[in-house]
């Protein structure tokens, strides 16, 4: 939190005061903080770790791997807790917080792409998991999912979850209401030539539909085709590879950001931010027929709908080719109590055997290549999805996924230009402002 | 204490001439039954959604009766283990009545100090409380409280949300009001003939007094510490949160889920109503005595 | 409740029995001086005390911390002197809180006090089940702050909102997206204060009121003076001292506001796409919780408090023009 001298002089002030707290009041009683218990050296007594996570619906994908977790290890309890949907904006923040304020944090937590930047410049909050010989895991992964999850002083402190890949998802019965095709390899070529297509094929929709939107909201297309153009652009987004700020020049935000614009300006989005309660109510309310679904995304979707939707989604291809958005890491923060159990914990989470348990729970591509290679993935199906071969629509790409590089403020600027994408959508942006102020918000976030 | 509510110029008028100000005409009537109706609305809209499934909370037209699942989601609050819901509301007790407590005192003990008793400086300090009343400390120091905090390592415990709260000036400011009023001098003065010493007076004359001053003080910080939100949201950790904390993370981490929120939302409010309702004329009769005498 | 203290103040109570500065040599006699001494220091201690530690420090603190730069998360500090400041006073974000939560707090203090008047008025009148109505207008108090926020943002929904719903019937027909403008989210806000506090406040004017003496409403009717004119003639300057109490709890209260537009950004610091509902406090915690830039938002705590100072100083003198002067 402070640097050593400061906390030297506070720790100073703060023992005087804790004397002088003494004499006039004796209320701790009040304490059932944390704090309290004991260290982790008793090794037969029961132990609880817990398991932080983000995103909506069943994001992560791990229940069933959880609960597996806690029948084999009778005497180490995990406690699963999702604690919101928005990284960004609540998650990331607050687990910083807790981070540096060295209470808070769980035992393993999971970070997003846009916090790894962050988390590898800060070694001073994780666990190096070396320490507990989890260097073993290194052949299981991809080269550049294993690097991610090695800090700035060498070393290894966070083991990658899943990868992203792109789809899109769509609702069938939306599709035929509005006499569009309703089979995926048809849907998928009504758009094969680009987002053009997928435009034209949105304002058909528009045309027959108009208690729907095509789309859910400007952030979600533009995240996917940002994905797809960081590709084409040097795999960079915000930030180049010596973290300057590149906002303003990269061609691959700025050609984003015109056709998140153009079709959110053209009416086709339903003006949902994701993430947030009305774009969870929209599942629900049938608001929006299309959005863009990496592997993870299958997850959000279904748990956020529920089963009243079932069978009514689908999975098409996405239009301009493949991307890779999102995917995470597991890391165990320096705080835990019990490190040695948190680095199990975490390993196993991330083991093939386990993200595949979390690839049939929500979707989410496995990031090991035992994994990727399993043919129960090759040939898997979703149920959810209308039996969609989500095994083939995911698979080819899954191992030529380039690793985008983020920056270190990523998310910091992520969220900033976000809201001014949702500030145009909404219409507080004025649209011949949006660039500028677009430009301007990821300049001061990252100033 | 219920003096008051019954001793208004309404009931000692004899006169129901038609010049009356006092009548109340059915235009204020309509008017004062609407504004109850208002005041009731919200929360009676929370149990309705709080009875109801998830489909109905986001119905056109909304609902307005209640359904028949308010028993299975109260259960699934309950067993909702990440929203820490029993923790915060045992926690908000834990922490509202010690921070209640202890302003009472402190604020009896100074308000005596600076009603009734003669000491250097006593205007001087008096005015600094009243100067400090207006600093909204746990917003303007929540930077170095928070720094504090961490150094002593009491992030994430109710320590935390505790002490910042310990001191109050507006408690302080209303019991010297309060005592001055309550207290007439020429009591303590006897006392002290008697020989009494300083905190045998506090004890035998100030304290039976202004009991029910200490009692409107006592009301209002609760409800103010029972609402308190954001230094708790900063300190605080969802395994260990109050009350609010805890329907803030349920939000959070349960967003599609609108009924287990309001479910969650109802069982934090409904203690609180369900002693206004019960000791509701005490607490009106109480509010305005205080509210007159200080 | 008066502020008047001062003037209490006035007429000093009889001076403590002064023990003779000849030397008594009983113990008991010592004890009791010392005891007349030192018993109100003891008696104020806690308080000073505790502001001590939770008050004064963190005062002084804050103005040290706001001279340094710190990095992002963890990042080292360093001292900067009052740089802070001048960016923040160039800093359009900062200011556009400023102005929303101004904005908020007279959309919602200005509607309250006038309306917890006629509440009190009504209430003031000789009516059957006054205990019902009292109770009545009190209940929102005793819900949280939290609730009442989530209810209140349900209600306010886009799509599926009572309120927009209730709105059709008047003939709007585009439902109103309360969050993504600064007038609607505004208005949305300050209902959600005014419902919680109105009642209390008109309860504690109802209290004034009835300590006014009856004779001068009688005197004024003989002399024919409408509801109307005696409210203006005599209630109001009557319960002066009221209402600046009112108005001094609100403004704090105003300046300082949370919980509401945080839950109705669904947790979030940045009170909507272009800030359009972030207030100052909310900005203090962006800044320090979300983007760990302690040393910007201790600066702004401290233009915060100066900011309560000149409210508070603005409606004092507004306030005592209002009233009449006497």
């Amino acid at each position: 939190m402070m640097n050593n001298m400061r906390r030297g002089k506070m720790l100073a002030v703060a023992s005087v005061m804790t004397a002088a707290l003494g004499i006039t009041t004796a209320c701790s009683s009040g304490d059932t903080g944390s704090g309290a218990s004991g260290s982790s050296s008793a090794a037969a007594e029961k132990i609880t770790l817990t398991l932080q996570t983000f995103g909506g619906g069943t994001n992560f994908g791990y229940k069933a791997a959880v609960e597996k977790w806690n029948t084999e290890h009778p005497n180490v309890q995990v406690k699963y807790n999702n604690l919101t949907d928005s990284f960004e904006n609540v998650y990331w923040p607050q687990m910083l917080q807790w981070l540096q304020s060295g209470t808070g944090a769980g035992d393993v937590v999971g970070i997003d792409e846009g916090g790894m930047g962050l988390a590898k410049a800060r070694p001073q909050f994780f666990t190096d998991l070396g320490e507990y010989g989890l260097q073993s895991r290194q052949a299981d992964f991809p080269a550049w999912k294993w690097e991610n999850g090695v800090n700035s002083e060498g070393k290894l402190f966070a083991l990658g979850t899943d990868v992203g890949g792109m789809s899109i998802c769509y609702r069938t019965d939306l599709f035929k209401k509005a006499g569009l095709p309703t089979d995926r390899d048809e849907v998928g070529k009504l758009w094969s030539g680009g987002w053009e297509d997928f435009i034209k094929a949105g304002q058909q929709f528009q045309g027959k539909v108009k208690d729907a939107k095509f789309i859910d909201s400007i952030n979600t297309i533009y995240n996917v085709v940002l994905s797809q153009e960081a590709a084409k652009n040097g795999n960079v987004t915000y930030f180049d590879k010596n973290q300057q700020l590149i906002v303003d020049k990269n061609p691959a935000v700025k050609t984003a950001f015109d056709l998140a614009t153009k079709m959110s300006g053209s009416g086709l989005t339903a003006k949902l931010q994701n993430f947030t309660d009305g774009w969870n109510t929209g599942f629900v309310k049938s608001q929006f027929a299309t959005l863009g679904c990496p592997g993870w995304m299958l997850g959000v979707v279904s748990g956020t709908a529920g089963d009243e939707f079932k069978g009514k989604w689908d999975v098409a291809t996405v239009p301009g080719g493949g991307g890779n958005w999102g995917g995470s890491w597991l890391a165990v923060p320096k705080q835990s109590k019990h490190p040695k159990e948190a680095a199990e914990l975490a390993s196993y989470l991330t083991s093939p055997e386990a993200q595949l348990l979390a690839f049939k729970e929500g979707g989410n591509l496995p990031s090991t290549i035992p994994a990727q290679d399993n043919p129960e993935l090759q040939s898997a199906t979703n149920e959810y999805f209308n039996n969609a071969p989500i095994g083939k629509i995911f698979g080819p790409s899954i191992k030529s996924l380039q690793p985008i590089f983020l920056g270190e403020k990523h998310a910091q600027v992520k969220r900033e230009v976000e809201q001014v994408l949702n500030g145009t959508e909404q219409g507080s942006v004025p649209a011949d402002q949006a660039w500028q102020k677009f430009v301007e918000a990821g300049q001061k976030a990252a100033g | 204490m219920t003096a008051i509510t019954q001793a208004g110029p309404a009931r000692r008028s004899g006169a129901r001439s038609k010049r009356d100000p006092f009548r109340a005409t059915p235009l204020t009537k309509v008017a004062l039954g609407f504004t109850v109706l208002l005041s009731i609305f919200p929360i009676y809209w929370m149990v309705i959604i709080a009875s109801r499934t998830n489909r109905d909370a986001v119905d056109v037209p909304p609902p307005l009766l209640p359904g028949g699942n308010l028993g299975e989601n109260v259960q699934r609050v309950l067993n909702t283990e990440d929203a820490h819901f029993i923790t915060g509301l045992v926690n908000s007790l834990i922490v509202t009545s010690t921070v209640t407590f202890s302003v009472v005192i402190i604020s009896t003990f100074a308000g005596f100090a600076f009603a009734r008793l003669h000491f250097r400086g006593r205007n001087l300090l008096l005015g600094s409380i009243l100067i400090t009343m207006m600093v909204p400390l746990q917003q303007m120091g929540i930077v170095p409280l928070y720094q504090l905090m961490v150094s002593l390592g009491w992030v994430g415990t109710l320590k935390a949300v505790i002490l910042p709260y310990l001191l109050n000036g507006f408690g302080v400011f209303m019991m010297t009001q309060y005592t001055d009023q309550a207290v007439p001098d020429e009591l303590v003065e006897a006392a002290r003939v008697d020989g009494a010493s300083t905190m045998r007076i506090w004890w035998n004359v100030i304290l039976p007094a202004v009991r029910p001053g200490m009692a409107v003080l006592a009301l209002q910080t609760f409800m103010l510490n029972w609402n308190e939100f954001m230094w708790p949201l900063i300190v605080l950790s969802p395994e260990n949160p109050t009350v609010q904390v805890s329907i803030s993370f349920l939000t959070a981490a349960h967003s599609t889920d609108y009924v287990l929120i309001f479910t969650g939302t109802a069982l934090s409010v409904l203690p609180l109503v369900i002693v206004f309702v019960a000791f509701g004329r005490q607490i009106v009769g109480g509010l305005m005595e205080g509210a007159v005498k200080a | 409740m008066s502020v008047n203290l001062h003037t209490q103040r006035a007429d000093p109570a009889p001076p403590p029995p002064r023990p003779g500065r000849h030397q008594s040599r009983s113990r008991r006699r010592f004890w009791s001086q010392l005891d007349l001494k030192a018993a109100p220091y003891f008696l104020i201690s806690p308080y000073f005390l505790l502001f001590a530690i939770f008050g004064l420090f963190p005062l002084i603190f804050t103005f040290w911390v706001s001279l340094q730069d710190y990095g992002l998360a963890g990042g080292d500090a360093s001292f900067t002197g009052l740089e802070n400041y001048s960016k923040l006073l160039a800093d359009s974000d900062f200011w556009n809180a400023v102005v929303n939560t101004v904005g908020i707090f007279i959309l919602a203090t200005v509607p309250q006090l006038v309306l917890a008047l006629m509440l009190a008025n009504a209430l003031n009148k000789r009516l059957r089940g006054r205990l019902f109505f009292r109770l009545g207008v009190l209940v929102p108090l005793v819900t949280s702050v939290v609730a009442v926020a989530i209810v209140f943002t349900q209600l306010y929904g886009r799509d599926f909102g009572l309120i927009n719903w209730l709105l059709e019937f008047v003939g709007v027909e585009q439902h109103i997206d309360w969050q993504s403008a600064k007038w609607s989210s505004w208005i949305a806000i300050a209902t959600m204060v005014d419902w919680r506090w109105t009642g209390y406040n008109a309860i504690i004017y109802l209290a004034g009121m009835q300590t006014i003496p009856k004779d001068l409403y009688e005197a004024a009717s003989i002399d024919g003076a409408s509801p109307r004119r005696q409210f203006w003639q005599i209630t109001l300057p009557m319960i002066r001292p009221t209402i600046i109490f009112t108005v001094f709890v609100s403004t704090i209260g105003g300046l300082t506001l949370f919980a509401e537009p945080v839950m109705f950004a669904s947790n979030r610091m940045d009170g909507g796409a272009t800030g359009q509902f972030q207030t100052i406090a909310m900005y203090i915690v962006e800044q320090a919780f979300r983007n760990f830039d302690y040393g910007y938002a201790a600066a702004a705590a401290w233009l915060l408090f100066v900011l309560i100072l000149l409210g508070v100083g603005i409606n004092y003198l507004f306030i005592r023009r209002i009233g009449g002067a006497k």
